[in-house]
């Protein structure tokens, strides 16, 4: 798809601003003739005008003259295709004049994407159909197979399932890589006969830390879930309690040793509980004191209260422990003394071989920890009394308090053990990551990308949506083409699903549904 | 308390509470203008003003978007950071349209016009993103903007080529006086004028129709929209306009009149916060109150880097000196992470609101809200629905 | 509202309590000082976003220094003792907020003399205003070429700062083309061809790592670089990259600062990227604090690091007491930028006295040009400057003012837990202290 230049350059210069002119004076006349009722405002048709002759010429003149009811539609999506085309091709020319007409095809997806987001669902809603998903679908669809997409949707409506958005996922995920293979053949993700061992090195990276990024995330998932509130004091709760562990950690070994006469050192998961125990009741605190009262009907604006008052905790927390533990980094022992694991290379067939496959040892007990911890959650919010509570007062408060629970208290817990998580997944990664004070504002931020994705409120989803979050740094980082901003921009992968998850679907992939 | 009830009734039947609120804006404005003529006065005072000044336009544009619209973004840096980058770049650069064959040359602008660009591109980004964020409320919208302005401050940290990375993008000087004392002199009077002009812009939209569309609309979206208030329109016409505002203020702050050159870390979350709390502290639902919590904010962080307690009658410390000196170093923000808190909990419409509430003689801020709870007999209810 | 009155002053008043730790004025009894003290003021990074761990040892450093040269009976001018009064100004590490401390003490504080200064960013911003002002200024960490440079030669458009006469400011630290050249002489020397450089994306790793770069290539070797942000903690992902390319790379360079740089190393030999059988782990000067480097980095055993400063078996005894001080305070090695900072205090001292005033700035310049001194870091001179203006060919610019011997060595760690103190030496031969340029994994030299 490449374009002559100068020819277009001609064809902008004359024939568009020609041809706008001419619709712009042409169209209204459409009005004269038509009955009161089928008049259309006359700045509609200046603009359609506008619009059709610069894109089409002579020949969207005529159709909008001829067949006004098409006005409406078709000059948006004229409008919305030569506004992406010429805005790209700015920005494009802005930032490299050369360049190679084989990403346009990637920019074209997205604004397949977007077309198709704009258009289908309010077909959908025109004829009255079930649009829920349609959203994704068409974003997805639009993505994947371009303009078919209105084909398959536009005429029938299906309902929309989760395979129809998993096949369009995954098509578009093909496609990406193919584009990938082709733009860059020499990437280890693609340049056989190493990626198959990348890939699952990759991945398996991805899945050992995200299924830790998930405990934290469960905790913010859990408040939400009962309260309503995303805590923007979680990074500052994580990283206490890695700094709870880690003075515990360092005055047990001290007295032990004293005690003792041996050189003890305790090993770093009795930290988990100690830290876990102090932040429990810092957050049954901050809850009784600061987010009571915006149960009680005290406050107004309760969820931008609920913003504020976290935030400012937060602040209060990271400066406190800056002024007493100072700037330095500071790492307690490791839980094992096994570096890594590894799989090692086996060969499959002559020219084929597998592996090796490395893991680092304490972040695979780590994982272990989190997942432990992760389905002793679940077990808890199952069977227990308590956690049926919990879970009653999250689905329908006024219900629960019919059935004696009290809504009160349950907040207080779910505040606390929410923060309790936290600090125990601080705790959990001060032996593999060092720890300073500002710590907690990266770890955070990816806390809120699971979340989202995985749907606020649901703990099988924030350990997907870990999970999903670990392989997209992961692959985001091993498979882009210029290795330096595939690690620059680590973080920015998962922030782009992010940003997309909350437009497309908000309400994530395991999420309640919207009504 | 008598001596205050006196002096009360004095005001009210003499000048009027309202009449003295306007004298005291005109003195406190007359003490600004005022100033840079007190030679007592050092040069520093001046640029600490001056960036007080320019977090004042941000806080209280700030509390337009989030107090009076109820759209609580996080990205307000990152739309200022878009205004300063824009124009820093167009100014170094200029533009060539390869497809259309014009080209507009880095010496064909001058520094007010990459300046002007600079805004137009804060405000058309901001058009983006606002008509992004009309599907999404509270928490969501305020996560949204915190990745976008992740993202943002990403890129530029790492298109090194482009934007100077770390080191820094140096904006076109918009002002060339020689003279370091008159620089700074011009410096402080474009800031203020500029702060003044803001606020008289965010007062403009908020007292007019469109204000009081907003506040309904924060109250409630839907009964608005049932109203007949164009929600779509008003919630994007906000965000643009704070959006090209603090996209002005920025570009104009780093073209030398605050700052020679914008660095990435300028746009980190905590920067961001800090507005936040500027603003809380000052009121949230009032501009000026926002305004002054920024300014009074930042010279207090200022002030309390070293702290001299001189002692009274005679009196030594431990080793022989008349004055505990003291420098609380990250102290002083995590006390002010603590005022941050309790004015939340306790005096919700920030610490000068008793004092605007004062001379304007009625609750302003309060009625609108409260009286939305007060017809709400079911407030729990709408505790759920506030969080859908 | 009185129960939250009363809460409030509780809370209140804690706070005041645990804020309480008050700073003690040293009153020396032996010494006579005069009424006016001489006033110093120090540049450090306090705050985020700046690097606040090298700010703390920083500022920790110049209050010492200055302590010392009181406890000497401060400087002695026209027979007339004069105390040190230091001011420390926070930059926060950003060049605006750098500008406005300087305003601040040129103005406000009315500062004899400047030193400090951690990001060159802040460096750079600042030294414009500290010449036009006369302040004489001795600069104690930024590394980037042009501080010094800028004395000679046109840089980002703005004229030299001795284009009309003296310039007033100095250098102690290295600039970073002199910190490289070691680095790639030393894997040069070895033999390496197949180089990975993992740098930060700021105005420390950028210009070293184009620097290394470019005399990597020079030299034939191939270089890969990977540019990291700052605060990433997980780098298993970019590791594992290049663990899987083709050709294992001979020598891992880390151009990345404080804990970035142990998070870094730590996962590259959990890993078994480097140190290792085929590649050579180089990491960054931050590993000469040993303490704080084992306790982050417990696998980092025989990685190498360069180091600027004085090599520890030549420690003058300036140097032993400093660290001995240093260690007491904040139980680590101390790190070059606190010894500088250290000795540029020393050095405005002396060149004060020798000048005999502590306000006419162009006699202190031209008396700190005349250095000759041994302090914590080695014997300090400046070759090019005002006494000595032309450059011979082939010398580079940001020699002028520059202090010419920061004695920059590679250093090696073999033994577990060693202190920094004990590592080898390997590159310059002259200062090898085991006999060895490169100690294998594994091995004892």
């Amino acid at each position: 798809m490449v374009i002559e230049d100068t020819l277009f350059i001609l064809w902008l210069m004359v024939a568009g601003p020609l041809w706008a002119t001419v619709g712009l004076l042409v169209l209204p006349g459409v009005n004269q003739g038509r009955g009161e009722k089928e008049q259309i405002p006359a700045t509609t048709l200046k603009i359609a005008g506008l619009i059709g002759g610069f894109a089409l010429g002579p020949i969207g003149v005529g159709i909008f003259y001829f067949e006004p009811t098409l006005i409406r539609r078709t000059s948006l999506t004229l409008g919305v295709v030569l506004t992406v085309f010429l805005t790209s091709q700015v920005l494009v020319r802005v930032i490299d004049p050369n360049f190679p007409s084989a990403l346009w095809l990637l920019l074209a997806g997205p604004l397949w994407a977007a077309l198709a987001a704009y258009f289908i669902p309010r077909h959908y809603r025109d004829l009255e159909a079930d649009d829920q998903n349609a959203l994704t679908a068409a974003a997805l669809g639009g993505f994947a197979v371009g303009p078919l997409i209105f084909g398959l949707m536009w005429k029938t409506t299906p309902k929309i399932n989760r395979d129809w958005m998993v096949t369009f996922g995954a098509l578009g995920a093909w496609q990406i890589y193919a584009l990938f293979a082709i733009q860059n053949p020499t990437n280890p993700c693609v340049a056989l006969p190493f990626a198959a061992t990348y890939l699952t090195q990759q991945t398996a990276n991805g899945v050992v830390i995200g299924c830790i990024y998930s405990l934290m995330a469960v905790g913010l998932t859990l408040i939400y879930s009962v309260q309503g509130v995303v805590s923007f004091a979680h990074g500052q709760l994580y990283m206490v309690g890695g700094y709870f562990s880690f003075y515990f950690l360092e005055h047990a070994s001290y007295h032990l040793s004293e005690l003792t006469g041996a050189d003890i050192s305790v090993n770093p998961i009795w930290g988990i509980p100690v830290a876990a125990f102090i932040v429990f009741i810092m957050g049954a605190v901050f809850e009784r004191v600061f987010l009571k009262p915006m149960h009680e009907g005290l406050i107004e604006r309760v969820s931008e209260y609920a913003i504020l008052i976290t935030f400012g905790f937060g602040f209060f927390l990271e400066y406190t422990t800056l002024a007493v533990a100072g700037p330095f980094p500071q790492k307690t022992d490791r839980f094992i003394q096994i570096r890594r694991f590894t799989l090692d290379r086996t060969q499959i067939t002559d020219d084929f071989a597998f592996g090796p496959i490395h893991i680092i040892g304490d972040r695979a007990f780590a994982m272990v920890v989190g997942i432990v911890l992760i389905f002793a959650l679940l077990y808890f919010l199952q069977r227990s009394w308590t956690g049926r509570a919990l879970r009653a007062t999250s689905q329908d408060r006024q219900a629960a308090a019919v059935t004696g629970i009290n809504p009160t208290n349950m907040n207080t817990l779910s505040f606390a053990m929410g923060s309790m998580l936290a600090a125990m997944s601080g705790a959990a990664l001060i032996p593999i990551f060092n720890w300073v004070p500002w710590v907690g504002a990266e770890m955070v931020g990816r806390s809120y990308v699971i979340v989202v994705l995985g749907g606020l409120g649901s703990v099988p989803g924030a350990l997907a949506g870990g999970i999903i979050v670990g392989i997209v740094e992961a692959l985001g980082a091993g498979c882009h083409p210029d290795p330096s901003r595939g690690a620059a921009y680590k973080e920015a992968f998962a922030l782009v699903i992010f940003a997309l998850v909350l437009l497309l679907k908000p309400t994530g992939l395991f999420g309640r549904e919207q009504h | 308390m008598v001596v205050f009830r006196r002096f009360e009734s004095a005001i009210d039947q003499g000048i009027g509470r309202r009449k003295l609120g306007y004298l005291v804006i005109v003195l406190v404005v007359l003490f600004f203008l005022w100033f840079p003529n007190d030679t007592s006065q050092s040069n520093y005072t001046k640029t600490v003003f001056i960036s007080g000044f320019f977090y004042a336009i941000m806080s209280s544009s700030w509390a337009l978007l989030a107090g009076i619209a109820g759209q609580f973004s996080f990205g307000h840096m990152a739309f200022m950071g878009i205004g300063a980058y824009a124009a820093g770049l167009i100014a170094r650069d200029g533009i060539t349209f390869a497809l259309l064959g014009v080209s507009i040359s880095p010496e064909s602008i001058s520094a007010f016009g990459s300046i002007i660009i600079g805004t137009i591109a804060a405000g058309a980004v901001g058009l983006v993103i606002g008509w992004l964020l009309l599907r999404l409320r509270a928490a969501y919208l305020a996560l949204f903007t915190i990745a976008f302005s992740e993202l943002f401050r990403i890129m530029m940290l790492t298109e090194y080529d482009y934007t100077g990375g770390s080191n820094g993008l140096s904006l076109r000087p918009l002002l060339q006086i020689a003279d370091v004392d008159a620089a700074r002199q011009v410096e402080y009077y474009l800031m203020f004028g500029l702060l003044v002009v803001c606020l008289l812009a965010l007062y403009w939209v908020a007292n007019s129709p469109i204000g009081l569309f907003l506040r309904a609309m924060r109250e409630d979206e839907d009964a608005a929209s049932a109203l007949g208030v164009n929600v779509v329109r008003y919630k994007i016409l906000v965000f643009v306009f704070t959006s090209m505002i603090v996209g002005f203020a920025g570009a104009i702050f780093y073209s030398d009149v605050g700052s020679e050159r914008i660095i990435p870390e300028q746009l980190e979350i905590l920067q961001m916060s800090l507005i936040i709390a500027y603003a809380v502290i000052g009121g949230m639902e009032s501009l000026i109150g926002a305004a002054a919590g920024a300014f009074i904010s930042r010279y207090l962080l200022e002030a309390m880097r070293q702290v001299v307690i001189t002692l009274p009658f005679g009196m030594t410390t431990y080793d022989g000196s008349d004055a505990f000196v003291w420098e609380p170093g990250f102290w002083r923000f995590a006390l002010f992470g603590v005022v941050m808190v309790f004015t939340l909990r306790y005096m919700r419409n920030g610490l000068l609101y008793p004092i605007i509430t004062w001379f304007s003689g009625r609750d302003i801020v309060m009625k609108e809200t409260v009286s939305r709870r007060e017809s709400d007999d079911n407030h729990a209810a709408r505790i759920e629905a506030d969080d859908e | 509202m009185k129960r939250i009155t009363l809460i409030v002053s509780i809370v209140a008043l804690l706070a005041m309590i645990a804020m309480l730790p008050m700073s003690a004025v040293q009153a020396d009894g032996h010494c006579e000082f005069a009424e006016d003290s001489i006033k110093i003021g120090g540049l450090v990074p306090l705050s985020a976003p700046g690097a606040v761990a090298g700010g703390v040892a920083m500022s920790w450093a110049i209050n010492r220094a200055a302590d010392d040269i009181n406890a000497a009976c401060g400087v002695s001018i026209d027979g007339v003792n004069h105390a040190i009064e230091i001011v420390i100004g926070d930059s926060e590490g950003s060049p605006e907020r750098g500008q406005a401390v300087v305003e601040r003490f040129i103005l406000e504080d009315e500062v004899h003399a400047v030193t400090g200064v951690y990001h060159s960013a802040v460096g750079l911003a600042t030294m414009g205003m500290l010449d036009e002002n006369g302040i004489p200024t001795v600069f104690s960490e930024p590394w980037n070429d042009n501080v010094s440079a800028n004395g000679i030669m046109e840089y980002d458009g703005r004229p030299p700062r001795n284009a009309d006469g003296v310039d007033h400011v100095f250098r102690v630290s290295p600039a970073s083309s002199m910190v490289g050249g070691v680095v790639v002489d030393w894997l040069i020397d070895l033999g390496v061809g197949n180089v990975v450089i993992i740098a930060e994306n700021t105005d420390y790793g950028q210009p070293a790592a184009a620097d290394e770069l470019a005399r990597f290539e020079a030299a034939g070797a191939t270089v890969t670089q990977i540019n990291v942000e700052l605060g990433t903690e997980d780098f298993v992902p970019i590791l594992s990259r290049i663990q899987a390319s083709a050709d294992t790379p001979d020598v891992v360079r880390v151009l990345v600062t404080g804990e970035t740089s142990y998070n870094l190393t730590q996962q590259m030999a959990e890993l078994g990227i480097a140190p290792s059988e085929n590649t050579i782990c180089v990491t960054n000067q931050v590993a000469f604090q040993s303490e704080q480097y084992w306790q982050n980095v417990p696998d980092g055993n025989y990685c190498a690091f360069n180091r600027v400063g004085i090599i520890p078996s030549l420690f003058s005894d300036t140097a032993v007491e400093l660290n001995a001080a240093y260690f007491e305070e904040f139980a680590d090695i101390v790190p070059s930028y606190a010894m500088a900072s250290y000795d540029a205090v020393w050095i405005i001292a002396d060149g004060m006295a020798r000048a005999g005033s502590s306000s006419d700035g162009a006699a202190i310049v031209a008396a700190i040009e005349t250095t000759d001194l041994d302090l914590s870091q080695g014997r300090y001179y400046f070759e090019y400057g005002n006494h000595n203006p032309d450059l011979p060919e082939g010398t580079p610019a940001f020699m002028w003012h520059q202090w010419p011997d920061p004695v920059v060595t590679m250093m090696q760690y073999f033994e577990q837990g060693q202190s920094s103190l004990d590592a080898a030496v390997i590159f310059p031969e002259v200062y090898q202290t085991h006999g060895s340029g490169y100690i294998a994994p594994g091995t004892s030299p």
